[in-house]
């Protein structure tokens, strides 16, 4: 029981830890050189950039994120401090587009949802870089992604988005990429473009 | 000064110098990880397997000129207290990722420092903060080792090839030791992943994960190693399934090693999980009794994005000599700016 004892000095710096917590990264890319590439494929390069809402705008700034999603924001994961990675885009010196991915609670899991879009924020791909359900594969179908190309932030605050849901059981997962998408077209306009 | 002790310190001291003269983003995190817990074999603990209670940082930033990013740093570090050794030798600095990367292109990246061998699952899961381990340290001895690497990323499939010096977590080379491992894998955003696995190497037993003073040299001869190994993910709903295989010979032993793990996420409280994993490590499969089996059963609750709880118990079955053990450890991690 002594050795308990002897890491108590531990204890007390992890307790001064707890106290000033931020968050971890939320959702990355885990290949932007595939991603951008395949994307974008006149590209050349691209630059990341990691945002906060605290950082932007804090307390006003979220609540104007989720007046737009019509939603509340999850305090633990999707707090002001999440840092969100955004890649601009670049053909040579200019850019061209931006990825951006958020994490979405889905029915069974965590997903990942990685959206493009030009440099007025329309979407020109979007795909799941995780998704936890027992039909992704349906979900994860080009069939189903290629229904967001071309919409905006216009549309999913209009609710002029038509796409239906390919799954069988997973109303929920539909439901949850709707929102993930929305959030993520929202915070791309709010952290990103609208600083520029 | 030690020459390779030199080497160390100017590649820590390039992250912050860089830090100031490029335009760079990233981040920097404070860490904690505190373990506790029982084993019927040594009584009180406060490790786990190789895992020592520690604080300590990581610094990783993303340095970017006019046409885009160009280089990546990383270095994660702990201050970590074995109990067990005497007040002399139970502190000790452990560097575990310590690299530069520079990019050339997507499919050609090279990276210096010290990170993970390109065997197995290792390369391709989270090990840092986890109770259950891959089979990296039976297999190989160590989970990073101080070298070289080229990497990229190719449409269908991903390649890594490292050359590095086979001692682990110390910077020391003797009896002619290195470490050479490939593996060819698909890319990380499908939810069936795959890897194939060669490694071929002269590495140095030692014991403990200290880098500052150097840990306990066991043997003054470098093993002979060589391996071909294979390793799966699987995601399906609430479910990851995890699966490692590696093949080949220790000096003149034929060796055996697999690894079967899965991860159940509550949909409910999805920030709750269990695992359960069986692995095994055969070092001579012509003896019997020479496979170390063990089952472990863990959980994890994570309270927000920086800190989790999580608790694990395992049985080691016990091989030759040595008595089976049960333990329990619960550990308290944190990860934050």
């Amino acid at each position: 029981m002594k050795k308990i004892f002897k890491i108590l000095p531990i204890l007390v710096v992890l307790v001064l830890f707890a106290s000033s917590a931020w968050a971890a990264v939320g959702c990355s890319l885990n290949d932007p050189d595939r991603d951008v590439n395949r994307i974008f494929p006149e590209s050349t390069g691209y630059k990341t950039t990691f945002v906060t809402i605290k950082e932007k705008g804090g307390e006003t700034l979220k609540k104007e994120v989720e007046e737009k999603l019509k939603d509340k924001l999850e305090p633990v994961y999707e707090n002001m401090d999440v840092p969100y990675a955004f890649y601009t885009v670049l053909k040579g010196k200019d850019s061209i587009g931006y990825i951006h991915g958020v994490n979405q609670k889905g029915k069974y899991g965590g997903m990942q949802l990685i959206m493009a879009t030009d440099l007025n924020g329309k979407i020109v791909d979007f795909y799941y870089q995780k998704m936890s359900s027992p039909e992704a594969g349906k979900f994860m179908n080009i069939k189903f992604t290629s229904q967001f190309k071309g919409l905006t932030l216009d549309d999913f605050i209009k609710g002029n988005i038509f796409a239906n849901d390919p799954s069988a059981n997973s109303p929920e997962d539909f439901r949850a990429t709707l929102r993930g998408l929305k959030k993520n077209i929202i915070l791309l306009d709010l952290l990103l473009l609208s600083q520029k | 000064m030690h020459p390779k002790l030199l080497i160390v310190l100017a590649l820590i001291t390039l992250f912050p110098v860089s830090w100031a003269l490029a335009d760079s983003e990233g981040f920097f995190y404070k860490e904690a990880n505190l373990i506790a817990g029982y084993s019927s074999r040594d009584g009180w603990i406060d490790k786990n397997g190789m895992m020592n209670s520690s604080v300590g940082f990581e610094l990783y930033r993303k340095f970017s000129g006019d046409y885009g990013d160009f280089l990546i740093a990383d270095l994660q570090m702990r201050v970590a207290y074995d109990s067990s050794k005497n007040s002399h030798q139970a502190w000790g600095v452990e560097i575990h990722n310590a690299w530069l990367e520079y990019k050339f292109s997507q499919y050609l990246k090279i990276r210096g420092g010290h990170f993970a061998p390109s065997f197995g699952l290792e390369p391709v899961v989270d090990t840092h903060s986890t109770l259950l381990q891959t089979l990296a340290e039976q297999d190989i001895g160590f989970n990073k080792d101080w070298g070289v690497q080229m990497r990229g990323s190719f449409p269908r499939f991903d390649y890594e090839a490292s050359m590095q010096i086979g001692s682990g977590m110390s910077v020391r080379r003797q009896d002619g030791s290195y470490l050479a491992t490939l593996r060819i894998g698909t890319p990380k955003d499908r939810n069936l992943q795959g890897g194939f696995s060669l490694l071929s190497g002269r590495t140095l037993e030692t014991e403990g994960m200290s880098t500052f003073p150097r840990n306990e040299l066991l043997s003054s001869d470098a093993v002979n190693k060589n391996r071909i190994g294979l390793d799966g993910q699987y995601l399906y709903g609430p479910f990851l399934f995890k699966g490692e295989f590696a093949y080949g010979r220790d000096d003149k032993n034929d060796v055996l090693g697999y690894l079967t793990e899965i991860v159940y996420t509550l949909p409910s409280h999805q920030n709750i999980e269990f695992e359960l994993q069986y692995k095994s490590w055969i070092s001579n499969i012509h003896v019997s009794s020479s496979d170390e089996p063990a089952l472990t059963l863990g959980t994890t609750y994570r309270l927000s994005q920086s800190t989790k709880l999580s608790a694990a118990f395992s049985h080691d079955f016990g091989m030759m000599d040595k008595k089976p053990e049960d333990r329990f450890v619960v550990q308290f991690y944190f990860l934050g700016g």
